[in-house]
């Protein structure tokens, strides 16, 4: 029962991503290698913002303040980041093309450029995922299950597996929205994505109110789709404004 | 539609890095799965990993170093002596004693350990199976792995080696992972550092052992995992390369003594099982790149990524006809797939790697699952470096030490600086 329990919380937090994972990425192999790099980039991320804050943890105060500066510094770090994921993005995207032109293939399509981007994306996502819900997980598949006093509405891993599918929903879609953004020099596209990651990080401050999990979750799910909606409207966007451009081109 | 270059890119990566991530699974997945079977029996094993030195928990952190350098180093030096065997062996054309040595150990490792695996397993899950039938079943797979790893003249489908390669590596490293810690680490990194010196130095066995093999265009008498793509992709003229890989083993001599102390459990007090077994090798990735690797590299020193798997060349069959003698299976399988498609041979990984990366992840599994994400990342991203690394340097390399150091680096990052963050942080429900 208890291994029923701890599959499902594995699957409602990676389940959309597994799909996701299993139609797209898998069958390209270079964009396979695009999600295990990005992976390895937020877990040394990760490592090295541990590696700062190792030093005042575990805090032992019950005030929001220090967890506030957590999490905005780790947001800080981690959009400072994409812009460095973003640089290499492109250097990447000159050899694909230089090389595409040796072998007489055609350059990257539009198309193939957001599926590295969402590659990329869903990377930082399965990280999280990983290393915040699924890494916990191992006491689920134990004899018992685990309440937390601040939301003890829900066993602690059913909450930490809701919460981990909206970051990663919102991780997966920033990617794309960021560097589509950064593609067209959009600075509305490029200014969201931080603060999107920012309200999202604050909402889950929420739970540190006694109860305040009720609230948070509902308001961090809009946050995520919101990002869906966004990245969604945008790359049908681009997707129509390329149609049309190339059926200019053909006639 | 006319693919993307998307598609082709990175094939023999994903073709190397997916079974050796499956490997790694299962051996998770088995360590997870039998560690309370075994620990509540608790008892110790006597390999030649720990000849020396017998790791007890009430021994001090002195002691254990020093035990387990001990350990460290007779194993490799076990391991040195039985490859330079059969270096010289080989060189002396005693390949049939080799590969029928292969075989009986394939054989060993694949009824005894694996056999006394899958006892476990079926204790563990209380599967309801009687022993006839259980070894039916194990002879059954016992002896077609053996067919399958040195098939001569029989056409055994790729999948099916490949499959039993990973079985082998999966089984061995299983056994691997009842070492005690302190020894585990210090010989993950002995072997590393011997496996640097092996394939890289000059006179080292393992480099003297593929250019042997290179020189007689022969088939490297080891267990190696041969990723092969069936079909070049490229439809058009330029096709992709013979990538030849080599990887040589050097089998080592692991005996696990298994002294069932407080066997009282299932009547089997006081079994005494002396495996004498071959176990792996401790391999690089080794490619002896016959062919000419040519890599225009318009696109500037990095684009590494791109040129590791793609790479062109004519084709080449014509070694392969000069092994008669051998009854290659290569050549069949080149023959059955029809000579005008062009035969890809795949990167060529040591089963030693297998073993060694999941011993490691294994390792990790006995800690928390979070060092297992973390040192799957690092092991699969140092095999990366590797193969990019090969594609540059073309030559055979060594592929446990980059994967070895990151994995191990990783893995104490995560246990020292990230657990407590991580766990610090999420437990307030605060992810971002």
């Amino acid at each position: 029962m208890t291994l029923a329990a701890g599959i499902g919380y594995v699957l409602l937090a990676l389940g959309p991503s597994l799909t996701l994972f299993v139609t797209v990425i898998s069958t390209k192999p270079f964009l396979i290698l695009t999600l295990l790099s990005s992976t390895l980039v937020w877990l040394i991320s990760l490592i090295v913002l541990s590696g700062v804050w190792r030093v005042f943890l575990p805090l032992k105060t019950t005030a929001w303040w220090p967890y506030a500066i957590l999490i905005l510094t780790s947001i800080a770090f981690q959009e400072g980041l994409r812009l460095v994921l973003w640089r290499g993005y492109k250097k990447l995207e000159d050899m694909l093309d230089a090389f595409a032109d040796r072998v007489a293939k055609p350059r990257l399509y539009l198309t193939d450029k957001m599926q590295i981007a969402l590659a990329g994306g869903l990377g930082h996502g399965l990280a999280h995922a990983v290393f915040f819900c699924l890494s916990l997980l191992t006491p689920s598949f134990g004899p018992a299950t685990f309440y937390v006093d601040k939301c003890s509405y829900a066993p602690f891993f059913l909450i930490s597996a809701i919460i981990s599918l909206a970051f990663v929903t919102i991780h997966t879609f920033s990617m794309v929205i960021a560097f589509n953004g950064y593609a067209e020099g959009n600075k509305s596209d490029q200014m969201i994505v931080p603060f999107l990651h920012l309200i999202a990080g604050t909402l889950t401050l929420v739970n540190l109110v006694s109860g305040g999990c009720i609230v948070g979750i509902p308001l961090l799910y809009m946050v995520a789709f919101s990002t869906l909606a966004y990245c969604g409207k945008m790359v049908w966007r681009r997707l129509t404004e390329n149609q049309i451009r190339l059926t200019h081109q053909n006639q | 539609m006319d693919g993307s270059i998307l598609e082709s890119i990175g094939v023999e990566i994903i073709g190397v890095m997916s079974p050796v991530s499956i490997c790694m699974l299962l051996v998770v997945l088995i360590v997870y799965s039998l560690t309370s079977f075994s620990s509540t029996s608790g008892e110790p094993i006597r390999t030649a990993a720990n000849l020396v030195y017998l790791e007890a928990p009430t021994d001090s952190t002195s002691e254990k170093i020093e035990g387990s350098l001990l350990n460290a180093l007779v194993f490799v030096i076990l391991i040195a002596a039985v490859t330079f065997l059969l270096v010289l062996l080989y060189y002396y054309n005693f390949t049939n004693f080799l590969k029928n040595y292969m075989r009986f150990s394939a054989f060993f490792v694949l009824g005894v350990m694996g056999g006394s695996i899958f006892i476990s397993i079926i204790r563990q899950f209380s599967i309801p199976i009687d022993a006839i039938t259980c070894l039916i079943l194990l002879f059954n797979f016992t002896v077609v792995g053996v067919l399958s790893i040195f098939a001569e003249g029989i056409p055994i489908p790729i999948l099916l080696r490949q499959v039993y390669m990973v079985l082998l590596g999966i089984i061995v490293a299983a056994w691997f992972t009842n070492l005690p810690e302190w020894t585990t680490w210090t010989l993950l990194v002995a072997l590393a550092l011997y496996d640097l010196v092996a394939v890289l130095a000059p006179g080292g066995p393992l480099k003297i052992l593929v250019e042997l093999a290179s020189s007689r265009d022969d088939e490297l008498p080891a267990l190696v995992y041969e990723a092969r793509p069936t079909v070049s992709r490229n439809t058009r003229g330029s096709s992709f390369g013979l990538l030849v890989g080599g990887v040589s083993s050097d089998s080592v001599e692991v005996e696990m003594t298994r002294h069932n102390a407080t066997g009282a459990r299932n009547g089997d007090s006081d079994e005494l099982m002396d495996n004498r077994d071959e176990a792996e090798e401790t391999s690089p990735l080794v490619p002896t790149l016959r062919d000419r690797i040519r890599s225009s590299s318009s696109g500037g020193s990095e684009f590494s990524m791109g040129q590791t798997e793609i790479i062109e060349n004519e084709e080449d069959l014509s070694p392969l006809a000069a092994i008669l003698g051998m009854g290659n299976d290569r050549e069949t399988q080149s023959r059955s797939r029809g000579i005008d498609e062009e035969t890809t041979r795949g990167i060529k990984l040591g089963l030693g790697d297998f073993v060694f990366y999941s011993v490691l992840v294994g390792r990790a599994a006995m800690y928390d699952l979070m060092t297992v994400y973390a040192c799957y990342l690092a092991i699969i991203s140092g095999l990366g470096c590797t193969l990019i690394l090969l594609s540059v340097f073309r030559q055979a390399l060594p592929a446990l030490p980059i994967s070895i150091a990151l994995g191990i680096m990783f893995y104490f990052l995560t246990r020292v600086l990230m657990e407590p963050f991580v766990v610090g942080t999420s437990t307030n429900l605060m992810m971002f």
